[in-house]
Parts: structure tokens; sequence; C-alpha cells
């Protein structure tokens, strides 16, 4: 079963957050940019736009090439490495939490911490570019001291979702987190 | 909050110094802020970025801090440009809701954008004056000039005495009645008199500031060769560090004090207290001082207190507790002689006498107090719209600076209007109160973590 609701960014673009309840200790989150698509077609017809500029004053027609190439690979590394069309959260109660970024072309790149080693969830803020930010992160536990936490993991790093949205996600993470808390310890699987 | 006291204020402390950096202003600035969270009021401190403290921190009873990325100019003094900390600050001051804008000191750059800004924002300012400054040289002048502008148009002023009211009202041009007097406090626990701790058979005398001119490190240099000739059981203890230290080493190597003037370099807050109470004599040499928070400290580890009759310093202590000479070598050895007299005699008071003498003086609780009148009579007035603004600044700051700085408000609120367009105030998240009257902090268990007490604000 899977719903969707409407939240916004911290720049203010549309963002939809996807919740996918597997099970009740097993649940999925995916926060979407709706793609903006203006942005991306705006950028070729402009590269090419100046190169017909170019190619009016040198008359020089490797420069039409040249951009026409350049633009193609623009695309390519942009839409494989940089824009992010999709992160999504899942949190195994049993087992560990998966971080999932897909990119626009379809690339996707998975982190998994295995639940012994998160701490806790939580939502911090920060100051990012010229704003104050909050932002949903997991503290991974110093193997060395139990109460220190050697790492934090920020999450929708790309689709930074605002409070309100960050909080729901929060909670239905800690009523997993809870869970794992109270329930016995030697049924997990390590 | 109780009905009939009025509601409670959002504030926002602006300085370039804040801990970990320390000095007078930064201790004000936590003090103040620590006393009014316990009115039920909401602080926040905004201050610049040190070393890799960035970002945004808790301190005590959930003082939130902002450690802004700016980039350090001078003496802990940021850059200005008087644009550049507009987006960040707007982002703070929309999200926290913030009511009242409260900079403190001349010195800070950081301070002063945040005046100008608040102004262009509507919001309401306040600015607290810690120093005192000359009107003869070109830096004076030319700072002056900026105090002018800065605070022609701020609703309301603090300076910590009379004399620095004095001051400011004729270095910034000011009408009197917006400049409120509230002096500065010692936390009088942590400064208690222990006479076990000093050697009685000797005279000690104890100088806890930095070496530096301003100071008056120069006179020191000429009394301690002087008195150590005539005293031969009398000590010295010098805490402090500065560029002025050299002079001190070189009396001491020339008269051969080794054994008799220790210096001890540079001090922390906490470290302060064990050297006062070392000593039977708190010599004070400044050359100019708005407020001395030292002699108050000393006084209240039970010193009798020497000091130059300079600035605000006469405010400060009663007759009887200190006593007061011209910034001269011969006038601060007479001052001397004569407190070593009176303790030869023993018709000093005694330590504890003292200690409790000063510890009613100056609180910080008085302080807090005083300063939510202050809050409470600027929160009724208008702020100046902008063709007032400008208005005031053409004619209040002279015909050229004046239309320079009017244009560069006129610049401000464009790139407010800008900002406005670009991320409008309804996106920017409204931040969760830590402190004040819906105070996440005060209100859930105070367990001394930052994670912890975040992650139980959403439930709330």
């Amino acid at each position: 079963m899977a719903e969707e609701r409407r939240f916004r960014s911290a720049s203010g673009a549309p963002i939809a957050l996807r919740r996918r309840q597997h099970s009740a200790s097993c649940r999925e989150r995916g926060a979407r940019p709706r793609l903006q698509l203006r942005s991306l077609s705006a950028a070729p017809p402009r590269v090419w736009l100046a190169a017909y500029g170019l190619f009016a004053l040198s008359e020089n027609s490797m420069v039409l090439s040249a951009a026409i190439v350049i633009t193609l690979i623009g695309l390519i590394i942009y839409l494989h490495f940089v824009k992010i069309d999709q992160e999504s959260l899942l949190v195994i109660g049993s087992l560990g939490i998966q971080v999932t970024s897909s990119y626009a072309s379809g690339k996707e790149s998975t982190t998994f911490i295995e639940m012994g080693r998160v701490k806790d969830v939580v939502i911090n803020e920060a100051i990012h570019m010229q704003k104050v930010i909050y932002y949903l992160c997991i503290l991974l536990q110093d193997p060395e001291d139990p109460q220190g936490v050697s790492e934090v993991v920020p999450l929708f790093q790309s689709s930074k979702p605002r409070l309100d949205c960050l909080i729901e996600v929060y909670k239905s993470c800690q009523e997993i987190l809870e869970q794992r808390k109270t329930a016995p310890q030697s049924s997990g699987i390590k | 909050l109780g009905a009939g006291r009025p509601a409670a204020h959002c504030v926002c402390m602006v300085s370039d110094f804040f801990y970990p950096n320390m000095g007078g202003v930064e201790s004000h600035v936590y003090q103040l802020s620590q006393c009014l969270i316990e009115r039920g009021h909401k602080v926040l401190v905004v201050t610049h970025a040190y070393g890799h403290r960035k970002g945004v921190r808790y301190l005590t009873s959930g003082l939130k801090v902002y450690y802004l990325p700016l980039k350090v100019m001078y003496n802990q003094s940021t850059a200005t440009t008087l644009f550049h900390s507009l987006p960040l600050l707007r982002c703070i001051f929309v999200r926290e809701r913030v009511t009242i804008v409260h900079a403190h000191s001349s010195f800070s750059a950081m301070a002063h954008d945040a005046l100008f800004h608040a102004k262009t924002m509507g919001l309401r300012t306040v600015f607290t004056d810690h120093s005192l400054f000359g009107f003869a040289d070109v830096s004076s002048v030319l700072t002056n000039k900026l105090l002018t502008v800065s605070l022609c148009d701020t609703n309301h002023i603090i300076c910590v005495s009379y004399t620095s009211k004095e001051n400011t009202v004729l270095r910034a041009a000011l009408d009197p009645r917006i400049v409120s007097v509230i002096p500065n406090a010692v936390d009088p626990t942590d400064f208690t008199p222990d006479p076990s701790r000093r050697d009685d058979s000797t005279v000690t005398i104890v100088v806890v500031s930095r070496l530096v001119y301003r100071k008056g490190i120069d006179l020191l240099s000429g009394i301690i060769p002087e008195l150590c000739q005539k005293h031969p059981e009398l000590h010295f203890i010098v805490g402090g560090e500065g560029p002025k230290r050299i002079i001190l080493e070189e009396v001491r190597e020339r008269y051969q004090l080794h054994d008799r003037v220790r210096l001890l370099g540079g001090l922390e807050h906490q470290d302060v207290r064990n050297v006062l109470v070392q000593g039977h004599i708190f010599l004070n040499t400044s050359l100019t001082e708005a407020f001395c928070m030292a002699i108050v400290e000393a006084a209240s580890c039970g010193l009798q207190v020497v000091s130059t009759r300079v600035g605000g310093i006469p405010e400060v202590l009663p007759e009887n507790l200190i006593i007061l000479c011209e910034p001269s070598v011969k006038s601060l050895c007479d001052g001397i002689e004569k407190a070593i007299a009176k303790l030869r005699s023993g018709t000093l008071p005694s330590p504890e006498t003292v200690h409790n003498e000063v510890k009613t003086f100056y609180t910080w609780r008085n302080v807090a107090e005083r300063t939510e009148k202050v809050y409470d009579r600027v929160a009724d007035e208008v702020v100046l719209p902008m063709n007032e603004r400008l208005d005031r600044l053409m004619t209040h700051c002279g015909p050229v600076t004046g239309c320079i700085f009017a244009f560069l408000a006129v610049l401000n609120f464009l790139l407010l209007a800008f900002l406005r367009w670009m991320t409008p105030d309804s996106i920017i998240d409204v931040a969760i109160d830590a402190t004040g009257p819906k105070g996440a902090w005060t209100k859930q268990y105070f367990c001394g973590k930052k994670g912890r007490v975040k992650e139980e604000l959403p439930n709330s």
C-alpha cells in the first residue's frame, strides 16, 4: 500500500513524499522532487545559441559540432551523476536502514547501515548556502564509546524537504526504532 | 506567563564577541541571555564562526547560538560590506520570529550590520555600548561618524556607566532620552574571598588586565621599580597577556626583580579568582575604561582596590572600598602607599565584609530586569518607515555621509525585496523554540545532550 503526499523543499520547490508500508516493522519513504524539466531543457538551446553566435563570427563549423557534442556529454553527465530524481529511505526494524538515491538516468546508489550501528535518527539544523535549514540525519554509534557518536549521515540531501515533511518521516522512523528497543533482543537477525 | 505581565520578547543578541572568545562583552552577553531566559524570554545569540565551531549550538538552559561562517577581518571582528550578511541574518530573524535585535559593542562590525538589516526589515533595535572612545584622532573621528549613522535610527541605546553615556551621546550626537544606563555585573559566587590563600608576611599587589596601552601598562612599569625599592616585602603578581608584556619583562630584568614580580601570562576566566585571592591590594592602571569589571571582581574577592580616576571608574565602587588616583606614576604610588599603610595598621575591613557589601551591588538578575524594561519600552515604539528613516539619515548625519548611507539603505531595501521574492518568508521554516514561553527546552527534561532534546521536539 502506497500513499503520496505533497510537500515543499527548503527552496520552495514542490516534492512528493511516497510512503509504503510493507509490514509493521518495515517502511519505505521516498522523496521525489517534481522534475523541473524546464531548467533542464533550457540549457542546451542556450549553448547552441551561443555557438551560432560564435559561428556567425568565426564561420568555423567546428564550433557547431563541438557545441552539440558538449551539450550531449554534459547532459549525460548531468543526468547520470548530478541530477537526483528520487531519494528513498527503507527502514527494517530487525535489519537496518537502507538509503537509496536514484539519478535521473536510472543509476542508483545505495548505502546500507545495519541496525547495530544506528544510534538514533534525529532532526538537526545547519547553515546551508545562505540559509539555515532543518535536515534529517542518522547518528552512527561509536564502537569504542557506547555513548558517543562516530558519524552523522545526512538524509534527503538533494530534495531537502521542509520541517513538516521531516517530522512525518522522523516519526515513523522513531516508531520502528522504538519497536526495536522494546522487542526482545534474541530474536533479531544479525 | 502570569496575567498583567507584558508579553515575552524574542530577543536576538548579535555581537562578534562571544564564547569561546573570552572578555567582558562575551560574558555580558552570556549572563544577560541566561537571566532573560530565566525571566521567560526567548533569547538567541548570533556571532561569527570560531575555527571549527560553525552552525547552530545550544548552551546551558537552551540558549541557542548561531555561529555564522563569516570571515574574520581584524581582532575577531568580521569584515563588513553592509550587505553580504543580509541573507543569513534575514533567514535567522524570520525563522526565529525575532522581535527585538540587541547588538553589542561598537567594535563589532556584525552588530552594526545586524542593526542596519533589522531596521530595513522593520524590527526594533537596541544597542549596548561597552567602551569609551576619544574624539581627536583620525580613527575615532571615523568610527564616531559610523556610530552616528548606526545609532541615529536605533530605538534605544544602553551604556554601562554615566561616563559612557555622556561619551556615547556626544560621539553619536544622540538624544540623551533614548540612552539608558545599565551597569555590568559580576557573578559574586565566582569571586569569593579566601584569606588563607594569601601570605600575610608580605604585601602582594595583584594586577589582572590585558597588557595593552589602554590598560596603562606603561604606568605600571614605572610603579613597580619605585615601590619595590621602597618596600622590600612588596610582591607583584601580573596576570594577562598582550603586546606590552615586553616592557614589564624589561623592568624585571633591569632591576633584578625576578623573585618579586611574577608574570603569569594569559589567564582563563575561571583562574582569575585563584590569582586574585593571593593578593592584598588590587591595582588598576587603566587610561580609559567605561565600566571596570576587574575592580568589582577584585573587591568581591576582598582586596583593597587602587585605581586611576578615569572614565566610569569613580561610579563603580563606593569611596570606602577604592582609592582613586590620577593616572600618573607619582599619584598611583601615593595611592598604593596609602593602601599599604592601611593594611599595616589593620584598618582595612575584612575580606568577608567587603565581599558581602559588594555582592549586593551588581547582579545579573538586576541587569536583566532593567534590560527587560528597555525591551518593554522599545516594544511599544514604532519603527521608522523607510521614508522617515532616509530623512533621518540625511538630516542627522551630515550632507555627504547622510546621503551615502541613505543610498546604501535603499540598496539594502532593494536587496531585501529581491531576497523576499527569491525565498518568500512563508517558505522559511519556523524554528522550534528552545527557550521562551513555548520553549521545548524548558518544558522537557534537561538531559544535557543536544541530540536528545532535539528528537523530543517533534512529538511535543
